[in-house]
């Protein structure tokens, strides 16, 4: 299991943030965190991109997929507004590298291999990355932070974007704001996910 | 001109003052006008109105424009917040945090210092884990020759428990575990879930470790004294940390403060910063306080026969340091100068976690705003480390995976779409809770010269863990990976987020307790040995640290010295 998920999830189990469990602390302690400089933004070639590569993680299936979601305009406000320059340039870089490879005009069948090589060239990456955060004791908000690799980046905004977009949540899960009680259960058949 | 002066006297003069509206501040004003006196408290921050002023305690996830994650400039506002896994800044906290940029501190040695300057202080976003002190707690200081003795024992306190549990509502389970977290007044104890009792049954067998219930200030069953302020039951939403409608869990703000109100006798004003406690030379005892609006920036003084000093226990000691008179060079009641030193707090961010296999047909409904918890084995009974004093606890439980499990694993497209829609495979984890030493090296004092925006001096730290405490963290990942081992768990990984004092957010010591007044700041009943009419009854009294979250015990504390006071008071001796 992913080390910041184990983490995230004992967080949600003891009541979120504040209920000490798993406040994770960062490194940096100066104070000192340049303000987002560079505007970022996409050009409209990079969003049609965005928007293809999004919607090839989650389709329109018989439920809404994440350009039915908003999902591509929610990666580049997160970028903007959620990482720093560095990250903002991996992630550029990564959508550059598949126009190089004339991504848009490729068939389903070859878009199709290209993510899996992604996704192959990403595992290395994340390992490396993973082993850096560890040793670092998992920093957060430094500009000089681990930076995810491109893939993995794509693939968290997107199931983020998705997952807790109003359609993603409807058409994915049981939603319950006010459950009013807690109880052990036993699943159902086609038992969906139950978001609180 | 003068007689002005005396009318403005007359309208700021109260029986007693309470310095904060947190979770000390909270109960010493409940318990004070309760009493029959007339209160004024005073907080530093704005005002948050119980209910209407929890603007995102509705919401729903896609209303939060950055859905829980913090942007970059919001992290630069709140650069000491953020070392909190980012999570204090995010949208749904609403804005119950403090802004660091302004208000500075100074980092010695790095500390991270979380503040919550607004009706109900922290207790707004506590987590709500109660737990009492065992009588050894309160013996270890003096048998091992650690800092200075308690100058009180459990039994002192065990009725003062008891009192504020059944206020406050306490959830959890009977044990028996007098050696470790005697019991509470228990309301019903949350639901375990069936790879939990799986395991406490596993750890009982196996390890001789004892595995409960979290014992949390959420109201299982609201009681009548509960649903007498309007609060309810617990909804299981475990959106706390937003503020709770139903006043299901318990804070200032949602208990305390309107108990307080219903006496009719007390005042609030908020934005009301002291700056300075007011120490009369002759009558020796301090009148009054002195606050700046932290609006508009005017000075008034207010007048009372006694202080409770409930700030927050960094605030607590800053204020005393920068309180000066002639009879106090170095701060009222810091003869000692112990006051800001011995800074303690709990230290976290360590455990390990685990997949656990079966169990594919269980779940759950609701949303547990707590967890198990281990209590404390390490030197108790006949466990004896070498390498390290005290010990610590575990937090943590098992839970099925979500929709997030999919960003680290393989796969895109409709059928991990789908896949992503059901519950996932179940997991555990759980995170040490370790008691910190008192070290008079590990200090807070004033800057000599950086102010803040108000004129009042800034606050260095200059605190760290020890070896001590370094060896319990080790520890912690050893043995939270045998447990999860020897339970046949698999997967197993350990983690330590290298954080420094003051994340537990349990800050503690800087004005303690003790028999002498040498080497102490407060007596057995939180006075100021030497300025009997002020007391200081949150963290900042502790002697020593326990490794159980601590607002019960301050909780418990302040309602005994605020007894104490008013019987002081009536026998004519403050």
């Amino acid at each position: 299991m992913e080390r910041r998920e184990a983490l995230n999830r004992v967080a949600l189990l003891l009541g979120g943030a504040f209920s000490g469990p798993t406040l994770l602390a960062l490194e940096r302690w100066e104070g000192k965190m340049p303000l987002q400089e560079a505007d970022f933004s996409l050009s409209s070639l990079e969003q049609a991109l965005l928007a293809e590569l999004s919607e090839m993680i989650i389709p329109r299936t018989d439920t809404p997929g994440a350009k039915d979601a908003g999902v591509p305009a929610f990666i580049e406000m997160m970028l903007k507004d959620c990482y720093y320059p560095r990250e903002q340039a991996v992630f550029t870089r990564g959508l550059q590298n598949l126009t190089k490879q004339g991504f848009l005009q490729k068939s389903a069948e070859q878009k199709k291999e290209i993510l899996l090589q992604l996704q192959q060239d990403n595992k290395p990456l994340m390992k490396a990355y993973s082993e850096e955060m560890a040793s670092r004791g998992n920093p957060i908000f430094v500009p000089d932070r681990p930076v995810l690799p491109f893939w993995r980046l794509l693939k968290e905004l997107t199931l983020l974007g998705y997952f807790t977009s109003e359609q993603g949540i409807k058409a994915s899960f049981e939603y319950h704001p006010t459950p009013g009680k807690f109880q052990a259960t036993k699943l159902k058949p086609g038992q969906k996910f139950i978001v609180y | 001109m003068e007689n002005i002066n005396i009318n403005a006297q007359k309208a700021n003069r109260f029986d007693a003052i309470v310095i904060g509206s947190g979770m000390t501040g909270g109960m010493a004003a409940k318990e004070l006008t309760e009493k029959g006196l007339k209160v004024l408290m005073l907080e530093r921050g704005r005002e948050v109105k119980h209910i209407t002023d929890y603007s995102t305690a509705g919401k729903n996830p896609w209303e939060f424009e950055h859905r829980g994650r913090t942007p970059i400039n919001s992290a630069e506002e709140y650069w000491s917040n953020v070392r909190f896994y980012g999570s204090l800044v995010s949208e749904d906290v609403g804005g119950l945090f403090t802004n660091d940029k302004q208000n500075p501190f100074i980092e010695k040695r790095p500390f991270d210092w979380i503040r919550a300057y607004h009706t109900g202080g922290k207790s707004m976003h506590w987590g709500r884990q109660s737990y009492r002190w065992n009588p050894g707690d309160f013996e270890a200081n003096a048998k091992e020759g650690v800092g200075i003795d308690w100058p009180i024992r459990y039994n002192d306190l065990a009725p003062w428990y008891s009192y504020v549990e059944k206020f406050v509502g306490i959830s959890g389970q009977k044990e028996g575990w007098d050696d470790v977290i005697p019991d509470s007044e228990f309301l019903p104890p949350m639901p375990m879930l069936p790879p939990e009792v799986y395991f406490k049954d596993a750890m009982m067998k196996k390890l001789n470790r004892r595995v409960t219930i979290g014992r949390i200030a959420n109201l299982s069953e609201a009681q009548p004294q509960h649903t007498a302020l309007g609060r309810g039951s617990c909804q299981t939403r475990n959106k706390c940390v937003r503020g709770c409608p139903f006043g299901g869990y318990y804070s200032s703000l949602a208990g305390a403060i309107p108990a307080a109100m219903r006496t009719k006798r007390l005042t609030m004003r908020h934005n009301a910063i002291v700056s300075e406690l007011i120490y009369d030379e002759k009558k020796q005892k301090a009148v009054g306080v002195r606050v700046i609006d932290q609006l508009d920036r005017s000075v008034t003084e207010y007048f009372a026969k006694i202080i409770f000093v409930t700030a927050g226990a960094m605030n607590s000691a800053a204020l005393l340091l920068g309180s000066k008179s002639a009879r106090f060079p170095n701060g009222l009641g810091n003869d000692s100068d112990q006051v800001g030193r011995n800074v303690m707090d709990h230290h976290l961010g360590s455990g390990a976690s685990a997949t656990i296999e079966g169990f594919e047909d269980d779940y759950y409904f609701g949303s547990r705003p707590t967890g198990l918890y281990i209590p404390r084995f390490r030197n108790i009974g006949n466990d004896k480390r070498k390498d390290y004093m005290r010990g610590f606890g575990y937090q943590g439980g098992a839970s099925r995976a979500g929709w997030n499990r999919g960003i680290g694993m393989d796969g895109f497209g409709a059928d991990f779409k789908k896949g992503l829609s059901e519950p996932g495979g179940w997991s555990i984890s759980f995170t040490g809770f370790g008691e910190i030493l008192p070290d008079p090296n590990n200090r807070m004092y004033l800057d000599p010269e950086k102010k803040d925006q108000w004129g009042i001096p800034q606050i260095v730290f200059d605190a760290a863990f020890s070896e001590n405490e370094l060896a319990q963290r080790r520890d912690i990942l050893i043995s939270g990976a045998e447990m999860l081992e020897a339970a046949g768990f698999k997967n197993i990984s350990t983690f330590d987020n290298k954080n420094h004092m003051g994340l537990g957010i349990h800050e503690m010591g800087t004005a303690r307790m003790g028999r002498d007044p040498k080497t102490s700041v407060l007596n057995q009943f939180n006075q100021i040995h030497a300025c009997k009419n002020v007391f200081v009854t949150d963290g900042a009294c502790m002697v020593s640290a326990s490794c159980v979250n601590p607002s019960l015990t301050y909780m418990a504390l302040t309602a005994r010295a605020a007894d104490f006071a008013v019987g002081e008071l009536k026998r004519g001796n403050l």
